[in-house]
């Protein structure tokens, strides 16, 4: 599904920043309804993977291939198109301030055909499924940490993509609400939906005892099924 | 389509009426590039009414000797009109004259000078007006022709012919000054107009970052923010309308005596229509251009 084929990403020097390599040499592939961690202090690279699937960047040598897809090979008015296979989970959150859950989730839908019976249909259905149903009309400042990344997830979830990234989704929640996150991100792979999981928490990584890429200065230094956080 | 037409236009509306502040700025700068447009196009109309009254006071007046014939003079007067720099000829006979200088003169010393002469003094002239000031030249270059030599007592374009060359060239100084003008407060406008709505779309970056994450297309991205800038010069042209009508009502004699004569109630009737449309192109034109320069930035892949 995912494949990176020796890429590397450099971030040219301007005014403000230094020249950063970003990824050096990395290979790496995903399949089809695989749960992944990509594990690594910050700056060593999860977030640029994240950002080169979902061709918000190009990569500087290599090839990124989504789907047989090379990313290199999308056009700009096209990269709707790999987005639209991917759901996005961020740290923080990233809701609408002046909308309810219910509202944030069905905003996503609006890039699409759908109609408002449908949407609200939709919605109902992915607030059950990470259980905030009851909380549907309130506004994010309504809600606790772990609550809005509920809402985040569901809006993730509404589109039905093939692939979820996320980015750090437990970085701003308590070890309670971390673990339900994990839970409903595993729910999410069991039904079928493949799981990038970009985390530098070693109690995410434990409890998952799933396949873990570990990254440092933007190299892979290991790649196990069923990893452990080793850094 | 019609779907997608409909929520980029509900959308549209929805960033517009959320804004609040961001969007009475907006809209009152474009107000302020508006009304600025219509003021020079006023302005350009004030200096086409002046440069016509100016233009329409300047001739030659060209005197024939006494003893020349009516219909010679007629027969010039024909000639003189079938050039293509000639725009109207007078022809004004010594009666004429006479009782021109008399109604102008009325009590004054120059009445007793005449009154003391026993004929009228006044020669037969013709008064010529040219289509510009810069074809007086020519056309008193053609009366000094051998043909009308004897015929002619005095062509007066000696004193005129340098003030008539000097108004030409002013004029055309003031209508390159209006246009010079216009552009550079215009560009001043699209600036100003440009940066106030970036701080409005820049407020509404998680918007755009949210949609663009669940994979819209960057124009139904753009969509609603052009709807939100084509609404805001919508208003600001409306409102501009508005103000200018008011104020054209009530200032009108002043504005009149401002503008030595020119009738600015009475241009804006006659151009009611092509005023609105230039409000309305001015308006949802700067909405429009500026949001979709503003949201660019944020669509960049």
């Amino acid at each position: 599904m995912i494949e990176f084929k020796n890429v590397t990403k450099e971030y040219s020097p301007n005014l403000f920043k230094e020249a950063k390599v970003a990824l050096q040499n990395v290979s790496f592939e995903v399949k089809a309804g695989e749960f992944v961690t990509l594990c690594g202090r910050s700056g060593a690279g999860k977030t640029t993977i994240l950002k080169l699937i979902a061709c918000e960047e190009k990569p500087s040598s290599g090839v990124v291939m989504f789907d047989d897809t090379n990313t290199l090979d999308v056009k700009k008015s096209d990269a709707h198109l790999i987005r639209q296979k991917i759901g996005f989970i961020f740290q923080d959150y990233k809701l609408l301030s002046y909308k309810t859950a219910y509202e944030n989730i069905a905003y996503a839908l609006e890039a699409f055909d759908f109609n408002e019976k449908l949407v609200k249909d939709e919605v109902m259905q992915v607030l059950e499924l990470v259980g905030l149903e009851s909380r549907a009309n309130c506004l994010p400042k309504e809600l606790s940490g772990g609550e809005k990344q509920r809402v985040s997830i569901a809006r993730a979830l509404i589109h039905r993509p093939e692939i979820i990234l996320a980015d750090e989704p437990t970085g701003n929640l308590d070890p309670y609400h971390t673990r339900d996150i994990i839970k409903i991100l595993l729910k999410i792979n069991e039904a079928g939906s493949t799981v990038i999981l970009s985390t530098h928490s070693r109690e995410t990584v434990n409890a998952l005892e799933k396949r873990v890429i570990t990254l440092e200065n933007g190299r892979i230094i290991r790649d196990e099924e069923k990893g452990v956080f080793s850094l | 389509m019609i779907n997608y037409i409909r929520k980029v236009f509900k959308s549209g509306w929805a960033g517009f009426m959320r804004q609040g502040f961001l969007t009475f700025a907006t809209a009152l700068v474009i107000f302020i590039a508006v009304t600025l447009g219509t003021s020079l196009f006023f302005f350009q109309g004030g200096v086409s009414y002046l440069t016509k009254q100016i233009q329409d006071k300047i001739d030659i007046s060209v005197t024939f000797k006494a003893d020349v014939a009516r219909d010679d003079i007629l027969k010039i007067r024909d000639d003189l009109i079938k050039l293509s720099e000639v725009k109207k000829v007078d022809y004004i006979s010594p009666e004429d004259a006479y009782n021109a200088f008399v109604q102008a003169h009325q009590g004054d010393q120059y009445m007793e000078a005449l009154g003391l002469l026993s004929v009228n003094p006044f020669l037969p002239s013709l008064r010529i007006q040219t289509n510009q000031p810069s074809q007086y030249k020519q056309v008193s270059e053609y009366l000094k022709q051998d043909t009308y030599k004897d015929l002619i007592n005095e062509v007066n374009d000696y004193k005129r012919g340098v003030m008539i060359e000097k108004l030409g060239e002013l004029t055309k100084s003031v209508q390159l000054l209006g246009l010079s003008m216009t552009f550079f407060l215009s560009l001043i406008a699209v600036i100003i107009t440009f940066n106030t709505l970036r701080l409005s779309i820049f407020s509404q970056k998680e918007e755009i970052e949210i949609m663009r994450l669940v994979g819209a297309k960057n124009s139904f991205i753009r969509g609603p923010f052009l709807v939100q800038g084509a609404l805001c010069g919508f208003f600001a042209a409306i409102l501009s309308f508005m103000i200018s009508t008011i104020v054209l009502f009530i200032l009108n004699k002043q504005l009149t005596s401002l503008f030595i004569g020119f009738d600015s109630l009475a241009f804006f009737k006659a151009n009611v229509l092509a005023v609105i449309l230039l409000q309305l192109l001015v308006g949802v034109g700067l909405g429009l251009i500026s949001s979709y320069f503003a949201v660019r930035k944020y669509l960049r892949d």
